[in-house]
Parts: C-alpha cells; structure tokens; sequence
C-alpha cells in the first residue's frame, strides 16, 4: 500500500517535471486537458450555482398554503363591506387591523373581529366555498384561524406600528407590500433553520437590492435605513426596537 | 470523458468558486445565527390585548387592593392599586408574586382527590366531585347516625368574621359539633383584652396615621404585621420630608434589631416575654411624674386607685400596684432595659401629642400574650388615647347582617351539649374562643382519637403551629383528614380526601377589617381568571357539601351560591348607611373631615355592583364617639382592673382555694393583681443549665410563614446568610458564638425538650446575646422543588407554655442548646 | 468635562430614600415579575440567581443594643460617563442611549464573553448560565409578560429601567395625539410596587419632575461617586453612617453633612432619631 502511493507519486513528479518528447508544454498543459480541466471547472460552478440559486433556497423553506384564503381586495371594497372607508389605504387597513385604546396594535384580527359581519354560520355574506368552510371550521367552532403571519418577527424585536403609521404617516405596504389589492393570500414560505418567515429576507434569496427598494423585506438594516434616511437616527438606538 | 482524480478537483474548484456567487455561504451563516438566538425551548410569551382588573389580595387578612395586568387571557404582573383605601399603591412581596401560587401546577390540586399513598407522601388520584362529597357527607352522616357528631371537627384559618369563616362555623352547628376550631392569632389576643378591659367586640383599631408617637411593643410594623400595604405606606409617609421636622417619632421594643428595630427611632431591647414589664415601667414613670391623664382616668376609667368590693374588703388598683413593684430599677432587672431608657421613654410618649402604644408579636399570626397587652393597652388609657384621634379607637363592628336563624336537630343538640375538647370557655378558660394546642393535646393523651373526621380550611397547622410537631402527630392518629386546601401543603398531604379551593385570583370572597385598621373596611376580591383547574370556591364547597349531608344539615344553607350567602351579609351594609364604595387617593380614609364623594347607590343591587367593581365598603374614619356606653365593661367604664376578671377568679376558686385556683390557671400573682395588667414570668420545665439559650422563632415579610406557600420569587430576596442551599441559619449574637465556640457558617444542632433542628450560624450584632433566632417559614417538608426541603421550621423547636388565663401557646420561651454538628 | 449625555432629551435617573426603604424586597420581586426575570429552584447562590434589583443589607456595625441595618436597593446605576460596561463590549451588545440616558442590553446580540459584568463596579449584570426557567410542565411560562424578551442561556442581562415601559407610555401618548410624556406616565416597575413610596423616578433633564430637585438634596448621595462614572440612580439619607459606606472612604476622608441649608430648611446637624 505504502509503496503504491510512493510510486504514483513519483509518476506525477515525473509527468510534471520533463517535457514530453513531442511538445514545447509539459504533458497537463496540453489543450485538451486543459479544456477538460475548464470544462469540469465550469461544471463545478454550474453545479454550485444552480445549488446556491434554485436548490438551496427550494429547501431552505417550507412552503405552507393558508388555513383559508382571504380576500383582501374583496375586503376592501367599501361598497361590499361596511364600515371599509378612508382616503387612504391605510385608513382602509386599519378598519381591520386596527389600534387599539392603548394604542397596541391588534395586527391579524381575531375571529371576533370577523364574525362582527360573519356573525351567522348559517347564512355566509358571499358566494365562495372559503367562505362557508370559514363559517363551518371557524365561526361555528368558534376556533381562532391559525393564520400563518408574512412579517412575523422574532421575540426580540419591539416594533410600535402607531409610531410608524400614525405619527410617521407611513403607509402599510411600505413595509408591508401591496396586500390590499390582493385575490389571493400568498404561498406562506418558512425558514427552515430560523422558522422566520420569508418576508423577512425578502423574495430576493440574494439579499441585493441595488434600487434602494427594499418594501419586501423587513431585516433590522431595513429599518435603521430608513430612520436614518427620514432623519430619525436616535431611533436607532438598540432598545427602541429590541425588548 | 472520464472522471478523474483531477477533474473532480477541477469540479470542486468551480463548485467552491461558483458558491461563493450564490447567496447560499452568507445567507446560510446569517441563518445559523439566527437559529442560535431562538432555542425552540426558551419560551416565546404570546401577545395580545392588555387588560387590568382590580380585585383585593387575600393571601392575608391584610387585603391590599390590587391590580391584575392580563395579556388575553393570561395574568401577568399583579400590581397594587391607588385607588383603594388601604394600600395607595404599594403591596407586599408576597402579594407582588402571587401569580406563581396561581399558576405553579405542581402547588396545587387540580381538581378533588383521594389519597393513594402513605401519609404524608402527597400521592393522590384524582376523583370526581360527586364522589368527593359522598365520601365526606358519608362519613359525616355515619356520626351523626351514631349520635357522635362531635366527632367531626374542623380547623379553620379563614380569617375571623369572614363569610367563608362564617359558613364553616355553620356547617359545625348544624352538624352539630361543638370542636370548631381555629389556628392563633394576635388577633385572639387583642379580642380577649379588649372584652376584660373596654367590653368592646370590634377589632383593633390603631389611628397610626394621624399618631406622632408610635410606641411599637413587638409589633412587626415592616415584618407583615397588619396590612403590609398600609403599614409601609404609613412608613414612607412618616419619613416624608425634611427629617429634622418630622411629625412622627416610631419607637420599636423587639429583642432583634429587626428592619422595624433598625428603621425606628429609638430600638429599645428588653428580653423576650418582659414587654408587659417594661410597659409598667413606662406607666410607674407617666403615674409617679404626675404626667397621665388624670380626666380620662377618672371621667373614664375604673380600677386605677384601689377599690373596695361589696363585702367591704379592699383591694388595691393598677396604681398601687405599678408604683409597688414596677420602678424603672425593678423593670430594668427583669427586662435588661436601663434605667434612664425607661425614664426617657415615659417622658416622651406622655409628652406626645398624639400618643399610641401598640403590642403585637411580628406579624399578626401568630398569638400574644393577654397581660403584656393589657399592659400595653393601659399605657394607652393612662395618656388619654383610647377614643382620641391618633390613638386607640373604638369603632362598632361592621354592620353585616347575620345569616338567618337556623334550625338545630335533636342529633346535632346532642352533640352541640358535650364539652370542647380545647376546653375553651370552661372556667378554666373563660374568655377563650379556641385552643388549638389544647384540642392537639386532647387528641394525643387519649388512647383512640376522640376526632373521626378532621375538615381543615385555609390552614396548615401541620407546619404553621409552634407546637413542637404535636399537631402533627394528632394527624396521625386521626382516622380520616379533609383537607380544603387549594396548595399541596402539609397538611393537605396528610389527608385522606381533597375537595380543592380555587386560588384567591380565581374566585369571589370577602376580607373583613384588615388588622389593626382604624376604620371599618369590608373588601370584596373578584375572579381574576376563571378556575384554571376542576377546582371550587369553598364557599360553594361547603354549601353542597350541606346538602349532600342531609336535609336537616342542607336545610341550614339555603343559598344558591357562595356569592348569594355573601350578598346576604352585605344587606346589612346597605342597611346601615353612609358606607362608600369608591375611593378618591385625594382624601385617605384615615383623614378626618374633608369633602367626600357621597355614597352614591340607591339601592342595594346598586351598591352591591358598585363593590364587586371597586371592591370595597369602608367608612371613613370618624370623630371621636360619645362616651355614654361606649365602654361595655360591668363598670361602663375602661377597666384598669377587670371586673370579668375578678369574676372569672372567683368563679374559678369555688370549692377549692384561691391561691390553688391561680395557680392553676397559670398565674403567680396575688388575686388583686391577677385581676390587671403585672408581669408574669414565663415558666419553663426545662433544666437551663442544660439548655442554656433561648429560641425564639421571627418572621420575615418576604417569606409566607402562615398557610399559603412563598411564592418561589420570594427567595431571590432572602440573603445568604439566611438560606444558603438546602440550610437556613440561626443568628446568634458574636459574643454568644464566641461562648459556645461557634462561627459564621458553623452547623450546629438547636435542640430543645420537643426537638430538634440543624441550621448554621449567622453571626449578628443586633441579636440579644443568649438568644437562637430561628426564621420561620422555611423547612417545608411539602410543595415542589421551590421550597421543598430548604432549612428547618422552628416550630419543630418550640416548647410551648401556657399563657396565663388566656392559655394560648407561649411560643417565645423555648430553652434550648447549641451543640456544633 | 464635558458629559456625552448633554445634548440627549431625557436623561432618566432615579432617587431611593433608604429613610424610607423598609427592606421588604417588594421592588425585587417586581422586578423579577415585570421582566420575565428566570426563578430557579436553588436561588441562594448569588452569583448565579438572577436579581436586576437586589437589596444589600449594611449594618452599622455597632454592639448590642445600638446595632441598626439598613438596605441599599441596587437596580443598574445606568451610568451617564462611559459606562464601563459599554466600553468593553465587543459586541455592541450594550449601549447608552443619549436620547433616555438608559444603557440598554440586547440578548440577541451578546455573546456572553462577560467582559461588562467583571466591568461593572456595582455587580448590576447577571449571566445566564441556564436558559430561562419557567418550566412549561409546572405551567409556569403562563404568568410571562409579552413585553419583555425571555433570555437564553449565555448571555447577559440586567436592569432596564423597565424600558418597555417608557416605550407602552410613548404608544399611549401616540393614541392621544401627543408625543410627550408625563412624569407619573413612564416609572419603573419597582418604583411603582415600593410600598412605602422610596423610590422616586423620572427625567433628571426636566427641571419639573421631582427627581431633578431631590437630587439636589445635600442629602443625596450615589455609591462609588469617586470613579467618575456618573451614576443616575441616587440615594437619599440623613444618616452619616449608611453615607458613609457608599464608597470607600480612607480614615478622615468623609466629611459629615452639617449645617446645609436647602429649600430655605436649616437642616440639623443630627436629623431624626438623635434628638432624644
């Protein structure tokens, strides 16, 4: 065994320190060896792209459908919904997503605030299949849906949305993106080492973002951003967002 | 092609090289530090809407108002409420962790149980109410059937007045045992001495707010005594300002320098059980100097000069006999105090404005002695203070209705015939509600437990008793234990059948003038959260469990619910008038005038809502009361010497000789003596030479020492010489440790007649040398990991004496011995 | 010398009175309640159990009968002059904020090398050897409060001045339409449980609130003045021998409080129990 490997050496010593009778290169630098050697090195790097681009990021994260879809378009149409009304789109959310008295934010309504119009299992608003499997799994169980939330964040993080929305007048979807015109709840997409959700690094698995729009993600550089970029720097200070 | 050993190199190159363009590397290692910040195990307390609710703590009689931070459904932070008469704002420790006792499972049960396993070993199974109370109302029934149903008994801590205490006392009736009985209290103490000196009933009411003087004879004003929420709060307000101005002086007679010792003005340490001496020294100095009242003594008083009874014969007063045997060289040789201290002291609180001498023994669960605080109590009456702002006040009792007549059966008229067992009420004992020491002692003298079916509610005398672990050994030889306790504790443990209480947060109850207030208080507590576990209000334990027993029983509690049976003693506090319901911090209760909100209900649902809201019936305190029948002594007037003494004596002496009836009933003195305030020497049987030191057991406000377990965030603030692992310390003076060779941190063995303990050794300064000071509420022996097994219980020490007459424990006077481990 | 925290907003400080303080520890159990502070069964060791408040118990040292104790309760001093916990965190875990003076720690980011608790001159910083106990079997997680961040073993923590507080009172002023805050709005959690009222807590920058006139009490006093680190917890007593041990003094160095005139009172010389 031990001379095997003192052998092959050798032959590689060799291969690498004469010249070969027929060529000014040494044997490994003839072309095709070269093109070979290129050709895996570039197959390497496909490999390792296509694994870093598409595989890691399919596997990184669960994808999970929600409970039921809701419709928040539907949702937001005044003329269908009492109650829905506002110049602004935020105005709109908030009839929802409302604040309460001690001005906390509720965030995904409970079934309470749903079934302030769905109130009657029997007899649902709409027309749509989700809405009657809403009323028989939820309303009629009275069972809170098991929303999966897109800008869930982790424990540490302390985020006020009346400091944002109502005395830094910042419309949902710029943090949020474009819910309101919504048909469809999103696929929810979980990290599987973090359990954050994907909206938190952003749709873009690369983390780049060279036009400075960064409304799809939610990381703490997003926020001391755009503090610093609306002059509130002393808002960065580590406890006005960290408990 | 072939895959070679190089080109495979040449793949891995291009893969490392191609990854690090991929987002993989960075957003991998982000991840992973991520992962590392949220361990799935380390809880993530879910949000949602805040809320408050007020309701009134009940781990005391205190009764603090207190607030309930709720997140949903959750309580979280219990806080305390401004706007409640008697706490503004603050609360205890214990009362600060009383979520823990709601939500730390394994304190509690969670649902009735039967006992599986051996005594004491705390293994249950689970039962079905319905089950629970046939097993009970079986047992029940079978005595009664057997015409024995003083064989059932039942130990009750709720405190006293309270409604639950009143139903319990009912039930007793009704069954119809006469062997109700209850754990001591300093409130039995005050009670008595108020009947034999005032013939008042109404708790004891200290104006200490508007006192400039607070002359503390033992009482642990920062231990817990009272409501720790007004006593500290009067603290703080005390010591509010520029110190050289202050209005109130606060003097403190204990042994120890305790916190109350230490932040009192003056600290004033007799030895332990000489308080009533050194009272009497006070009172010499105030009489000989000419500086008591001399109108309230004659308007008001009898007893004071010597008197002559209806055979002609005479008999020598308080006055007499203090200015006789009570010089301050005389006190100074019984008590260690000098002198000049005495001197200064009488001075000073004659010369106060607002004077008050106020006795308890640290917190108030404990009981006192009955002629160290008619020694207290006639200091009070020599400088004026009774029925005068800043002193003693005499208010009524609170005007709740009583519950409607009820009938008796003729089992239960049989029953209600035979003698206690405490004998309390006897001749011997005449003035004595009850006397658990006695009631243990009759249980273990007898040869078969004369109790069948011990009922135990709201306590745990099994840890809580200084008793010498006497109680413990009644339990077993008690053929069938109840317990009604909602925590897991001692004397649940030691039970053959659990019907849980719910927690205080979890249900409806009353507290009953909080002790030592100066002004009638009813608080009424709300279910913060619903019963976490198959648990009930004993209240509504006790009403079924009636009516499971038998129709004549059932037919005594005619309520619905416990809430119904509170009502109907509430009705007479609408009845009486003028009561409020809300409370403005702008004017406190104990201020005297002021524009007040009026009550503001019309009716009695009206007031009712109004309180289950606010929580509260109080009415302010009041201008002093006209004398005219305000004293209800035989004399009508405060008593110096009691007349229901001199009664009870020669009551006691028919058929046999005064100076044997004495002696049997504990005391030393001389008849006329007997008959006031004196100093009793406690009697030991123990040889001192032999048990050289004293143990006196102390309390600290930032342990439970009574029934309900210490929250387990109570042991953050107990410090290392205190409790060091599994070893609680016994703190010794440096000259003491010094004698029997000890040293910080040494273990040695406390031993006295009735036991003994381990504990190490905490060298203090402020210990009187000669004495062990053992803290109590450590060493228990049940519960979980928070408090199981940590140090040793004192009681387990004590040797208990007879207190003169009254024939509570004399807890304070146990000789004991060091001998190093 | 000029001070880093001149230019911030609100400078948050705090007054103890330990004429008041009775020792009871009800500000440590607030403490522990209100910020989700881990209770293990063993708590006698105190170098491991968790206390962000935590009482001290100093005596007097004097012979039977003249022994007095006293409690100096420490929260974190939330030092206003380069903090010396700040300075030596490799991981910007802990910082002072100049807009509320509140040195903040972020668990998260700490990596727990225990540079800052050997730093602290005052012993405030407690690490967490274990993970957070509130055992779910016992149901003990159900009494944690969503407001303050349960901790992982590794890492520091320690006193906040109840921060979530001050951020609750900010999202109430927001609901009202103000961005101001009230001085009773924000106060600590032991500030508020003290039951005899000892404590005092508010902007040390506001001339109005009542903790910027008492620190100015001769009276006053903060432990280990001499190191310079600023200390915005401050102590109040009339006796010269618990002032006397908050730092330490060489013989001859301390020098009583006589005479001191303040809100036009004459103080004198020997306050309170001395007058008998």
């Amino acid at each position: 065994m031990k001379d095997s490997v003192n052998s092959s050496k050798k032959t590689a010593d060799k291969d690498g320190d004469t010249a070969p009778p027929g060529g000014l290169f040494p044997r490994w630098m003839k072309i095709d060896i070269l093109a070979q050697d290129v050709g895996f090195f570039v197959l390497g790097l496909i490999g390792a792209l296509v694994v870093g681009w598409i595989i890691f990021p399919a596997v990184l994260y669960s994808k999970h459908v929600q409970p039921i879809n809701f419709n928040h378009a539907l949702h937001l149409d005044s003329e269908k919904v009492d109650g829905v009304e506002g110049e602004t789109k935020a105005e709109k959310c908030l009839f929802c997503h409302s604040f309460r008295d001690d001005g906390t934010f509720t965030g995904i309504p409970r079934l309470e605030k749903c079934t302030e119009c769905h109130d009657d299992p029997e007899s649902p608003l709409g027309e749509t299949p989700e809405e009657k499997a809403f009323m028989a799994e939820y309303v009629a169980d009275e069972k809170e849906i098991p929303w999966f939330v897109y800008s869930k964040q982790p424990d540490c993080v302390y985020f006020s949305h009346i400091a944002h929305v109502k005395m830094g007048e910042i419309d949902c979807e710029t943090c949020h993106g474009n819910f309101a015109d919504n048909e469809k709840l999103p696929i929810y997409e979980e990290n599987r080492l973090t359990g954050y959700s994907r909206d938190i690094w952003g749709k873009r698995i690369s983390g780049i973002y060279w036009n400075k729009e960064y409304s799809d993600r939610m990381k703490m550089d997003d926020c001391a951003r755009c503090h610093t970029e609306k002059g509130q720097e002393q808002n960065n200070a580590c406890f006005v967002c960290h408990k | 092609m072939k895959l070679t050993r190089r080109n495979f190199i040449a793949a891995v190159i291009g893969g490392i090289a191609g990854i690090q363009a991929t987002p993989l590397p960075w957003k991998f290692t982000d991840d992973v530090a991520i992962w590392t910040q949220n361990w799935p195990w380390v809880p993530v307390p879910p949000t949602g809407e805040f809320s408050e609710v007020t309701s009134v703590c009940n781990l005391c009689p205190g009764g603090c108002g207190i607030v309930v931070k709720k997140v949903d459904d959750r309580a979280v932070k219990i806080e305390g409420r401004t706007d409640y008469p008697i706490n503004p704002g603050g609360i205890c420790p214990v009362g600060m962790g009383g979520l823990q006792l709601l939500y730390d499972e394994s304190l509690r049960f969670t649902g009735p149980m039967k006992r599986v396993g051996l005594r004491g070993e705390g293994l249950f199974t689970e039962i079905s109410w319905g089950e629970a109370f046939d097993m009970l109302a079986g047992r029940i029934s079978t005595q009664r059937r057997k015409g024995a149903p003083e064989a059932v008994a039942a130990i009750d801590g709720s405190p006293e007045g309270t409604t639950v205490s009143e139903l319990v006392k009912r039930l007793m009736r009704a069954v119809g045992s006469p062997n109700y009985v209850r754990p001591p209290s300093i409130c039995d103490t005050y009670r008595m001495g108020n009947l034999l000196m005032q013939g008042t009933l109404s708790p004891m009411a200290y104006d200490l707010e508007n006192s400039d003087f607070v002359l503390s004879f033992g009482c642990g004003l920062l231990e817990g005594w009272g409501a720790p929420g007004r006593v500290m709060n009067a603290w703080g307000m005390w010591h509010q300002g520029n110190p050289a101005k202050r209005k109130t002086r606060i003097v403190q007679v204990e042994s120890r320098a305790s916190n109350t010792a230490s932040k009192a003005d003056i600290w004033v340490a007799p030895r332990p059980g000489t308080d009533g001496a050194l009272a009497l020294g006070i009172a010499h100095v105030i009489i000989k100097s000419g500086k008591y009242d001399a109108r309230f003594v004659s308007d008001h008083s009898w007893g004071f000069e010597d008197w002559r009874s209806m055979d002609g014969t005479r008999h020598t007063g308080f006055k007499t006999v203090v200015l006789e045997k009570y010089s301050p060289e005389k006190v100074a040789e019984i008590t260690g105090v000098e002198p000049k201290t005495i001197v200064s002291l009488a001075r000073a609180f004659a010369g106060a404005k607002a004077p008050v001498a106020i006795y308890g023994k640290g917190k108030d669960s404990l009981n006192g002695s009955l002629y160290e605080y008619m020694a207290v109590q006639s200091l009070n009456a020599l400088v004026g203070s009774i029925n005068r702002p800043g002193g003693v006040l005499l208010p009524d009792p609170l005007p709740l209705s009583n519950f409607p007549p009820m009938k008796v059966d003729s089992v239960a008229v049989g029953g209600l015939r035979k003698p206690r067992l405490d004998q309390a009420g006897t001749m011997r004992y005449p003035f004595s509600d009850s006397l658990i020491n006695n009631f243990t002692d009759a249980i273990n003298r007898a040869p078969r437990s004369p109790v069948d079916t011990l009922m135990v509610f709201s306590a745990n005398p099994f840890f809580t008793l200084p008793d010498g672990g006497g109680f413990k050994k009644a339990l077993e030889k008690i053929p069938f234990i109840v317990s009604f306790s909602p925590y897991r504790d001692e004397t649940a443990n030691m039970a053959d059948l659990i019907l849980p209480d719910s927690t205080y947060l979890e249900k409806m109850d009353d507290t009953v003038w909080p002790v030592g207030l100066q002004y009638p208080l009813y608080g009424l507590s709300q279910p913060v959260v619903e019963p976490l576990y198959n648990t009930k209000n004993v209240g509504d334990t006790v009403i079924e469990l009636s009516r499971a027993i038998d129709d004549s029983v059932g037919s005594s509690f005619p309520w619905e619910s416990f809430e119904e049976a509170l009502k109907e003693r509430a009705k007479g506090l609408f009845e009486a008038g003028e009561g409020l319901v809300s409370y403005d911090a702008g004017t406190p209760a104990w201020q005297r005038g002021g524009d007040r909100d009026k009550p503001g209900y019309s009716s009695f649902d009206e007031m009712w809502e109004a309180m289950k809201e606010g929580g509260m019936w109080y009415r302010p305190v009041g201008s002093p009361r006209d004398w005219q029948g305000l004293f209800n002594t035989p004399s009508k007037k405060f008593e110096f010497t009691s007349k229901l003494l001199v009664q009870a004596i020669a009551d006691y002496s028919k058929g046999q000789s005064e100076k044997k009836a004495l002696k049997d009933m504990g005391l030393s003195a001389p008849a006329d003596e007997a008959c006031m305030a004196h100093y009793e020497a406690p009697e030991t049987t123990a040889d001192r030479s032999e048990y050289p030191f004293l143990m006196l057991p102390y309390e600290m406000i930032n342990l439970a020492s009574g029934w309900i377990p210490s929250p387990p965030f109570l042991y953050k603030t107990i410090f290392e010489n205190q409790l060091l692992k599994d070893k609680s310390f016994a703190t010794v003076n440096p000259a003491t440790a010094a004698k029997a060779n000890l040293r910080q941190g040494d273990l040695v063995c406390i031993e006295s007649q009735a036991g003994k303990v381990e504990a190490r050794i905490n060298l203090f300064e402020g210990a009187m040398p000669g004495i062990v000071y053992l803290p109590l509420g450590f060493g228990h022996t049940a519960y979980d990991e928070f408090l199981k097994g940590k140090g040793v219980n004192p009681n387990n020490v004590v040797q208990a004496g007879q207190d003169p007459i009254s024939g509570y424990p004399v807890w304070w006077n146990t000789p004991v011995k060091l001998v190093k481990v | 010398m000029k001070k880093e925290n001149d230019h911030g907003k609100h400078k948050y400080g705090m007054v103890i009175d330990i004429d008041k303080c009775t020792g009871c520890g009800t500000c440590m159990v607030a403490c522990a309640a209100e910020n989700n502070v881990s209770v293990r069964a063993d708590q006698s060791d105190k170098e491991r159990t968790i206390t962000w408040m935590r009482l001290y118990k100093i005596s007097n040292g004097k012979p039977f009968p003249h022994t007095e104790i006293s409690y100096i309760p420490r929260p974190c001093m939330h030092c206003d002059h380069h903090p010396p916990c700040v300075s030596v965190c490799v991981a910007t875990a802990t910082k002072l904020d100049f807009n509320t003076g509140i040195v903040s720690q972020i668990y998260t980011r700490c990596i727990g090398c225990r540079y800052c608790q050997a730093a602290c001159p005052y012993g405030a910083r407690y690490f967490n050897w274990w993970d957070a106990y509130f055992p779910k079997k016992k149901g003990l997680d159900r009494y944690l409060t969503p407001e303050v961040s349960p901790r992982m073993r590794g890492v520091v923590e320690k006193c906040t001045f109840c921060h979530h507080r001050f951020m609750r009172a900010k999202t109430v002023a927001y609901a009202e339409d103000r961005r101001e805050i009230e001085e009773d709005e924000y106060i600590t959690a032991c500030t508020e449980a003290c039951p005899a009222q000892a404590i005092t807590f508010g902007d040390l920058n506001n001339p109005d609130h009542e903790v910027a006139r008492l620190i100015k009490h001769p009276f006053t006093f903060r432990l280990l003045e001499r190191i310079g680190t600023e200390p915005k917890v401050y102590y109040h007593s009339s006796r010269d021998w618990v002032r006397k041990l908050a730092d330490n003094f060489l013989p001859g160095e301390y020098t009583p409080v006589v005479n001191q005139t303040w809100a036009e009172e004459e103080w004198s010389t020997k306050p309170g129990r001395d007058e008998f």
